[in-house]
């Protein structure tokens, strides 16, 4: 078998730096005694596509003895690479399918994940089995070089291509010594510090062939305080429910008491240990009490909903000034100004106000006018700001008119009937009820967002008849929650409904 | 000013004779065209040609000092019809664009210059947007030489192959009065790697000769007589003229083994993956070294038919590639051996898929069956052996990822205002033009109906002039605009009285192609003139409703489009949505913000985030936005399902998901955060003032909800 190039297959996504990838193992290969031949098909792949960069290096050494040009390819020929070097997790799963990944292959992929825009838009979680696909590509590799390159492009404050380029340097894959790997990004001339640390940091993750940058979650152990009077007796209440269900109750517990007080933890626990005694009539036991447990949850995001009060709240919170410090990447000591955009609408001001009031004034057209001339177009506010901070910071003490306003009126008529439903099924149908249960799920967001999720709740409430007669109910009721959860017009779920023999429902609402 | 700068490679543009070019194919074209003696060079930029353009319009002293004249073509048929200088004077002129698109629109002019002839070389440098990484309809240039008669070059895809066939390609079009082009692919073009140059020429003959001598010959123009003449012209000396050149330069190449059997025939620009396949195969080395005789051509049109006969005559059975349909090739060479009597078989398509590109493992399966058919005892382990490769298919569960719109594109608010406004008034036409507005197609917009061609967006809406109670929207970029939508489209509709709206993205550049300038841009040009602005152009035309919005204030746009679409005004409407391109403005701006930093400067740079305790993970924000930065993350809230919504550090703070929170009524969970670097003494005292206080109520805060607290110190 006579000399054969290196090949090298680099899979990015547009705008992450393939190309400068790529041109940089073209200059090493060059300095390293190499013809390099390069290509790509960049073209709108550039605006955030996934793309293939292709690199061959052949020895100078064997082109001088032949005294011939090598003929080098234009393309990675499936079972035919080297060394993938995938940017992305997926787009190592994307270098599997094309069949550039074989026992001979050496990979080098980064374990962070970019999502593709079909995941980000499902309306619950559309996110692909990342670990699915690993597994599968590290199967098939020969070598696997896996670490998160991007956070150590961001430690280093180096592009992330400095850290792939170091990545393959350390791996030995290649013969190029590591000096020309170096002196490249030097002569590349821009900034070099920072990408030689890229660069350093990447050399030794692949040299060490483990994960270096392996979570470390071990954060100082804080020490861990008793529990406040005020809550210590309802803890030990959620010490008395089913033990699978504890954890979940617990935190539901801690979301009650936070969105208003203990009390309404006592209301929390009551309707819990209501459920918790359903369950264990119900032969809970042998189903690990997933009913207690689903409640504990879903009955906590119930009771604890997102109203004005809650959302200036969090957003005026110690806690949350730390969190977006971190989230902006801003320096220590460094000034950061922060604005909400806040677009309350009429109903939202009602929320407090009691029923009554609040429906009058829901039903008067002049009040919206009003109310949407000077909210119409939403707010800016400056929580950072002292105007702004005790704007959020006045609404959020106003957590002591809820019980009384209308918001907490419906939500809490809502929640009982919910649990009615729930508890009525569990002898019947335990898994049944667990769906009943987990539809919560489908109400959640503000505004718009809401009362979608609200109408579908109610659209597959009223459709419950039906779902029982089906021949598994359980089942049944599940495809009608993931179909709401399908698309924002409600196409599929009223495809669902109707293939159930629910029309007299889509009619009714 | 495009959105790469081309300084280093301009002075690659400078190598005299004997110093090694190192660099992208398109570029070692470009240098070849300054090794010929060129006088002229024009065209329309796109992938995968832009960097010949941007290369020149950097390079605008070398041009001057060697008198070559450059233009940035107001369209393909624009750069056409620049060859006509080369019909009556004995100047040399290149052209380039995308193809087959910008070969469609340059076709009447190359159907006139091929018709005239010419005197002076004339060469078409198509960049063959065909197979992976294409985004234009899947079809050949090769029918644009065969209709009109010009000569296609598809040389070897190395740097030396294809600057040595510019060269000869010049010679070919004076040798047969014929424009030629010179075909390449899309990774030709990309193609890193090296030649050995030459000294620039200056044309001995140039420019300023020709128009201070004009020459005139009636039987050169287009027109009874002549046009009779020029067919017969063609087939009887420019065509025989052309072979007589091919054969006598051998620009065709017979390689491999000087006898068998079985050969193959492959194009030049598909050698290199035949190559390969045959290495696979166990049939040849890395250094082209095989058996099976080959010939290869870098010449597609017109076959040079006695080489056809010779290399065909000894042989059973010839493999032939030739990447895409109809099988032109094909077809001329079974009509010649046919003509010859000669017996040997052609297996193309046969073995080969119909459509499609010939990638590396195309043409390998393809080799494979050739050879176990007609070569059985050529087959060995290694032909027989499949690559080794193992795993589950992932094909269901690695995502699909489209082109979308760039981090702070101000062409998302565009379409996310057009959402809104369908969501009020339901849904309505839109056609499409080309450009990076395109990407309104895909998720999560899905807005669009129809493209028809650059420029052509409101003219593919011209059908709907019934009297209905819903308009129509047409899209067109502002680079369409100028290359023919302000004719095409907006002449079109106000002649004909339409009453539908159009959009102009108005981003002040060629975005899509690069960020090159246009007649609207707003920067200064030293060389071309700008800041044209479109809304004088089109109330130039006799549009009179006519609003300019600013893309990123959503709520405007959406009030004006849904003015647009209700208004009781008859009469073409017009948006001219503005907002400079985000990947050029980040380009200059960036660096300058940097600086400023370094420097010590008072510097703002805003960007945005989510709060991950108020979000509630529908991710309506990113249904209406689909920016990359705009991302999801884990939820850390034990109680919720689904991952929140999270803005990553790559935001450059445009804003438009804050105004769609707004716009949409979505959610409070988006925040505007400015940083401040280097604070001025007023801004520290304001914030320390501002952390006192306000820390103040938030320790006391604090402590009420400890009050409650589990004791986990959270």
């Amino acid at each position: 078998m006579s000399a054969r190039p290196v090949r090298i297959a680099v899979m990015a996504l547009g705008g992450q730096g393939g190309g400068v990838l790529a041109e940089w193992i073209v200059k090493a290969g060059e300095r390293a005694g190499y013809v390099a031949q390069s290509t790509s098909v960049p073209g709108v792949a550039q605006r955030t596509g996934a793309t293939i960069y292709y690199v061959e290096l052949f020895p100078q050494a064997e082109i001088d003895s032949v005294g011939a040009s090598p003929i080098l390819a234009l393309m990675p020929a499936p079972g035919d690479v080297d060394i993938v070097i995938a940017a992305e997790l997926m787009e190592a799963g994307r270098a599997l399918n094309r069949g550039f990944v074989t026992s001979a292959t050496t990979l080098i992929a980064s374990t962070h994940r970019i999502f593709a825009i079909g995941e980000k838009i499902a309306m619950s979680d559309g996110r692909q089995d990342a670990q699915a696909v690993r597994q599968a590509v590290e199967a098939a590799a020969g070598r696997g070089i896996w670490f998160d390159m991007e956070r150590a492009a961001e430690e280093s404050g180096a592009v992330i291509s400095a850290v792939m380029f170091g990545a393959l340097a350390g791996s030995g894959a290649t013969p190029i010594p590591r000096a020309a790997f170096e002196e490249t990004i030097r002569s590349a001339g821009r900034a070099v510090e920072r990408n030689l640390t890229g660069f350093a940091s990447g050399f030794d993750a692949s040299m060490s062939e483990t994960n270096a940058f392996a979570s470390t979650q071990n954060k100082a152990a804080r020490s861990a305080p008793q529990p406040a009077p005020a809550v210590a007796p309802l803890l030990t209440r959620v010490g008395d429910l089913p033990a699978n269900a504890q954890a979940m109750a617990r935190e539901g517990l801690k979301r009650v008491v936070d969105f208003q007080d203990p009390r309404y933890g006592s209301v929390y626990l009551d309707r819990l240990e209501e459920i918790a005694s359903v369950d264990r009539g119900a032969g809970g036991e042998t189903r690990r009490f997933a009913l207690t447990a689903a409640v504990a949850k879903y009955l906590a995001l119930a009771m604890a909903y997102d109203d004005v009060v809650r959302v200036a709240d969090l957003k005026t919170r110690s806690s949350r000034f730390v969190r977006f410090r971190e989230d902006v990447r801003a320096a220590d000591g460094q000034i950061v100004r922060v604005w909400e955009y806040m677009h309350p609408r009429l109903e939202e001001a009602c929320d407090l106000l009691p029923p009554a009031l609040a429906r009058s004034i829901l039903s008067t057209s002049a009040a919206r006018k009003i109310f949407d001339a000077v909210f119409g177009k939403g707010r800016r506010v400056a929580t950072t700001n002292l105007s702004g901070f005790f704007l959020l910071n006045a609404l959020a003490s106003l957590k002591f008119l809820r019980r009384g306003g209308l918001r907490f009126d419906v939500e809490n008529e809502r929640t009982v009937r919910w649990l009615e439903l729930v508890k009525a099924n569990a002898a019947g149908d335990y898994a049944l009820a667990c769906e009943i249960a987990s539809l919560q799920r489908l109400i959640k967001g503000y505004g718009e967002t809401h009362e979608r999720g609200l109408a579908n709740y109610r659209l597959i409430i009223a459709a419950l008849d039906q779902v029982k007669a089906a021949p598994s109910p359980a089942q049944a009721l599940a495809r009608l929650r993931d179909s709401a959860l399908k698309d924002e017009d409600g196409v599929a779920l009223r495809a669902a409904l109707s293939k159930l023999g629910g029309n007299s429902a889509v009619a009714a609402a | 000013m495009a959105e790469r700068s081309f300084a280093a490679e301009v002075e690659d543009l400078k190598l005299g004779s004997g110093e090694v070019f190192r660099g992208e194919g398109i570029l070692a074209v470009t240098k070849a065209l300054l090794q010929s003696g060129v006088s002229y060079v024009g065209g329309y930029q796109g992938a995968p040609i832009s960097h010949l353009m941007d290369v020149l319009a950097d390079a605008q002293d070398i041009l001057s000092s060697l008198g070559v004249h450059f233009e940035a073509s107001a369209s393909e048929a624009a750069a056409a019809a620049m060859l006509a200088a080369s019909v009556n004077h004995p100047l040399r002129g290149a052209v380039t664009w995308k193809s087959t698109v910008g070969t469609n629109v340059a076709s009447d002019a190359l159907a006139n210059v091929a018709s005239s002839g010419v005197r002076g070389g004339a060469l078409i440098i198509v960049g063959e947007d065909y197979g992976e990484g294409s985004s234009i309809m899947q079809e050949r240039s090769h029918a644009f030489a065969m209709k009109s008669q010009m000569w296609l070059l598809d040389p070897r895809p190395n740097l030396e192959s294809i600057v040595a066939m510019v060269h000869r390609g010049f010679e070919l079009s004076e040798a047969s009065n014929t424009p030629v082009m010179l075909e390449l692919r899309i990774r030709a073009c990309h193609l890193y790697g090296s030649f050995v140059a030459k000294d620039n020429v200056r044309p001995a003959y140039g420019l300023k000769d020709a128009m201070e001598n004009p020459t005139r010959d009636y039987s050169r123009v287009v027109l009874p007589p002549s046009n009779f003449v020029h067919e017969i012209e063609k087939i009887d000396k420019r065509w025989p003229a052309a072979v007589d050149f091919v054969k006598k330069f051998r620009l065709n190449e017979f390689l491999g083994g000087k006898s068998g059997d079985i050969g193959i025939i492959v194009q030049g620009g598909l050698y290199n993956t035949l190559n390969r396949a045959m290495e696979l195969a166990g049939v040849a080395d890395a250094f082209g070294r095989t058996q099976i005789p080959i010939y290869c051509l870098n010449v597609t049109y017109p076959l040079i038919e006695d080489e056809v006969r010779g290399f065909c005559l000894d042989k059973r059975a010839v493999l032939l590639i030739e990447e895409g349909q109809p099988e032109y090739i094909e077809q001329a060479i079974n009509s010649i051996l046919r003509n010859a009597d000669i017996q040997a078989k052609i297996f193309g398509k046969e073995v080969l898929p119909r459509a499609g590109e010939y990638t590396s493992g195309v043409v390998l399966e393809g080799l494979r069956g050739f050879i176990k058919m007609h070569a059985p005892q050529l087959s060995n382990e290694r032909a027989a052996s499949k690559p080794d490769i193992v795993g589950p298919d992932l094909t269901k569960i690695v995502p699909q990822r489209p082109a979308g719109f760039c981090t702070g594109c101000p062409e998302r608010p565009v379409f996310t205002a057009m959402k809104l406004v369908e969501k009020e008034i339901g849904k309505f036409h839109v056609s499409c033009d080309i450009g990076c507005h395109l990407f309104s197609i895909l998720p999560p917009f899905d807005i669009g109906n129809t493209t028809m061609g650059y420029g052509l967006g409101w003219a593919g809406a011209s059908a709907f002039g019934a009297d209905a109670r819903r308009r129509t929207v047409a899209v067109m970029g502002d680079g369409g605009f100028w290359h023919n939508g302000l004719t095409s489209g907006v002449g079109n509709a106000v002649f004909n009285k339409s009453d539908n709206v159009l959009v102009i993205i108005d981003n002040g550049y060629s975005a899509a192609t690069g960020g090159q300038d246009i007649l609207s841009s707003r920067a200064e040009n030293r060389t071309k003139s700008t800041n044209n602005p479109i809304a004088a152009a089109v109330r130039g035309v006799g549009v009179k409703w006519v609003e300019e919005v600013h893309t990123y204030d959503v709520g405007r746009m959406k009030r004006v489009l849904k003015d647009a679409m209700t208004t009781t005004l008859k009469g073409p409407k017009i948006i001219i949505a503005q907002a400079e391109c985000m990947l050029n403005r980040q380009r200059r701006e960036k660096p300058q913000r940097d600086k400023a930093i370094r420097e010590g400067r008072r510097v703002v740079r805003a960007r945005y985030g989510v709060d991950p305790d108020t979000c509630t993970g529908d991710h309506s924000c990113i249904r209406l936005s689909g920016c990359p930065s705009l991302t999801i993350k884990d939820n850390p809230d034990p109680l919720r399902d689904d991952p929140v919504a999270y803005v990553n550090n790559d935001c450059v703070g445009c804003g438009v998901c804050g105004e769609n929170a707004h716009a949409a009524v979505l959610c409070p969970s988006f925040y505007r955060a400015e940083l401040i670097y280097n604070p001025s003494g007023a801004d520290k005292f304001l914030w320390r003032l501002r952390c006192a206080i306000i820390g103040f109520f938030q320790r006391a805060a604090d402590r009420r909800r400890m009050r409650f607290s589990f004791g986990e110190g959270s």
